[in-house]
């Protein structure tokens, strides 16, 4: 624990201040312009990483594209963006790191305290992030306001799953236009069936839509208004035939005589059952938290 | 051919006497004498006998016989299994002797406890949960006739023994690891006994429904009395017409039934099934009884509806009609306010999961 607190605050003291183009201080509200409640906790945060235009969409803090390359995709996202109706970032960097959520906090707090989505509703975006880090490559997409809607788990998974062979051959340039690619093609797809049940609300967090059991209400309903009516409606008959006689039973009088109990045979039969799974940690819908207190959602990364 | 009626006389004033549920005597309305069924006895050492020229006609396949009032000489028709009625001149009561007598003398009967009016003030009150009668149904002025009348029953005292032979099952479950077991257990099961049932009643007239008869069950019948007739007075009498022999079946239908059933509850297994029957009745006795009971008639939109009250309990039974507007209006109602209620409660619980 304490070795990775170590890399994490060498990492933010010796290489942030190299991307940073402003300065965070006081008067420019340390560059966050979203709504988030500015608490010491979350200055610190912001003060972490560097504050950059957000026009600029790619950020090529590891120097992985050549200049070129980085004017035309940063070309790319600005029309994919505008087509979208929602941020789409690159951001690479060349972070130490012991865990992957040390990869997403950075994301997250990268997006959140930067201008990002800030044009779009519950500040919508889509970033990748590619650490270069040459101990342990990393990469992973993470989706911000209705982006993580529109691009849900099962759909980062597949665009995770095309681009990581190029990314782990350090093919950067085909690995971008095949991740822009399915940015184009999701967002013409539109939301998926499962997506539909939910929403994102003012802080960015996934939830679930409140969904009427009208069958269960339906089913259940009918069920116990035919018992109750049929319990009132027996009432009304009075008149039942007698198939018994155990009032007239005199107790005193009975003798059992005769009491037998063979056994016949015995039989086994078994099962088994079927253990319900999610299909792996991470999948369906769910919101994590960043520092900035929005929530944002990840397609749970690559090493490579 | 003559036929004898008879009727109970003050011993005091001559006046026509009837038995008081409520006072448990007779009580003579004209000199407000009361007596007990032993006073009368000692009063009265014979009872009056007054010959009456029979006059019998057949009319379809119905019979009707025709007598004298003893008391104001009107003409009383009856059909053929009416053993106490009254002049609709006089209202005196006049009991038919021949069929009250010999082999349709009753051993003994329970006096009515209940009057009219007690079964008047039940049917008022039956609809007390229940919400679907018509209203108005249980207006007094809707008692069409009421009569108290005595029903014949036979009363079957007998042993039943032998034994049943079951398949029972035990059934045991358990999961172990992901597999989940069920292991059954069968064996045949025989258990075997003797014991007695006593006075099962069956009613022995064909004019009252035996279902009917079996729903105004039990009757106390340790308030039997000895039968005479003098009970007869103020309410109408019917003589059996079911032989004490076709009348069993019910009563041994009855009890092997509940011999079955009390066997069967002596074998502890998840489920059981009578494969066999052994059980069998011995020493049947029967005794010719009547009962009290009050019929009434519900004349409602132009239909009518007989119930029945238990004359010693005060039991009242019948199939009341159903308001079917009343039915469909509180069905609805009852479906929406579920249907809301389940709505309201899982937008609640959506709520509570913190899901907003």
């Amino acid at each position: 624990m304490k070795k990775n607190i170590f890399i994490l605050c060498s990492f933010f003291l010796f290489c942030l201040p190299v991307f940073a183009l402003e300065e965070r201080v006081e008067s420019n509200r340390y560059g966050v312009n979203k709504k988030w409640e500015l608490t010491d906790e979350r200055i610190e945060a912001a003060k972490k990483v560097p504050l950059v235009d957000a026009n600029d969409k790619v950020y090529d803090y590891a120097d992985i594209l050549t200049e070129e390359e980085e004017e035309e995709f940063c070309k790319y996202f600005q029309e994919l963006t505008e087509k979208i109706k929602m941020e789409v970032v690159f951001v690479s960097i060349n972070m130490p790191y012991s865990r992957d959520k040390d990869n997403e906090n950075f994301a997250a707090d990268f997006y959140d305290y930067n201008d990002f989505g800030l044009n779009y509703k519950g500040y919508s975006g889509i970033l990748l992030l590619r650490n270069a880090y040459e101990v342990d490559p990393y990469f992973d997409i993470y989706t911000f306001g209705d982006a993580q809607l529109l691009y849900d788990y099962n759909r980062l998974q597949v665009i995770l799953d095309a681009i990581y062979s190029s990314f782990k051959s350090k093919n950067y340039v085909g690995g971008l236009n095949i991740y822009r690619r399915y940015i184009r093609n999701y967002f013409e797809q539109g939301l998926s069936k499962e997506a539909l049940d939910y929403y994102v609300d003012d802080m960015g967090y996934l939830h679930k839509r409140y969904k009427a059991p009208l069958f269960f209400a339906l089913i259940f309903s009918t069920g116990v208004t035919f018992a109750i009516i049929w319990v009132f409606i027996s009432k009304n008959k009075m008149i039942k035939k007698a198939t018994e006689a155990n009032d007239y039973l005199n107790r005193q009088t009975v003798q059992l005589t005769e009491k037998e109990d063979k056994f016949i045979t015995t039989h086994t039969t078994s099962y088994v059952v079927s253990s319900s799974s999610s299909g792996g940690g991470g999948g369906g819908f769910s919101s994590s938290s960043g520092s900035s207190g929005g929530g944002h959602s990840s397609g749970g990364g690559r090493h490579g | 051919m003559s036929k004898k009626v008879l009727d109970n006389q003050c011993p005091a004033c001559k006046a026509p006497l009837k038995f008081n549920a409520k006072l448990g005597k007779f009580k003579c309305e004209y000199c407000e004498s009361e007596f007990t069924m032993e006073e009368l006895k000692e009063k009265t050492a014979a009872s009056k006998e007054i010959s009456h020229q029979e006059e019998k006609t057949r009319k379809g396949s119905n019979k009707y016989d025709q007598y004298h009032c003893s008391d104001c000489g009107a003409l009383i028709v009856t059909d053929e299994h009416t053993s106490a009625t009254f002049c609709v001149y006089c209202g005196n009561t006049s009991i038919i002797k021949e069929r009250v007598t010999g082999k349709f003398a009753p051993s003994r009967i329970i006096p009515f406890k209940c009057e009219k009016n007690d079964a008047i003030e039940a049917f008022k009150k039956i609809n007390k949960g229940r919400p679907f009668m018509p209203k108005f149904f249980n207006d007094e002025k809707n008692i069409e006739k009421i009569r108290g009348v005595y029903i014949p029953f036979w009363l079957y005292s007998f042993e039943v023994s032998g034994s049943i032979k079951m398949e029972a099952k035990n059934i045991r479950s358990w999961t172990s690891g992901n597999t989940h077991y069920t292991k059954t257990d069968i064996y045949h099961v025989i258990r075997g006994g003797n014991m007695e049932y006593a006075m099962v009643p069956v009613d022995g007239s064909t004019h009252f429904a035996n279902d009917m008869m079996n729903s105004l069950e039990p009757f106390h019948f340790n308030e039997f009395k000895e039968y005479n007739h003098a009970y007869l007075s103020g309410f109408l009498a019917e003589k059996y017409d079911v032989s004490s022999e076709e009348a069993f079946s019910d009563a041994k239908n009855r009890a092997l039934n509940s011999a079955t059933n009390y066997l069967s509850s002596q074998v502890n297994y998840t489920n059981k099934r009578v494969l066999e029957n052994h059980l069998q009745e011995k020493n049947v006795r029967s005794e010719y009884v009547l009962l009290p009971v009050y019929m009434v008639n519900i004349k409602y939109k132009d239909k009518m509806y007989l119930f029945a009250m238990n004359g010693q309990t005060g039991e009242f039974i019948g199939d009341i009609p159903l308001d079917k507007k009343k039915v469909l209006i509180s069905a609805i109602l009852l479906f929406l306010i579920l249907f809301l209620c389940i709505l309201l409660g899982s937008y609640l619980l959506y709520l509570v999961g913190g899901n907003v």
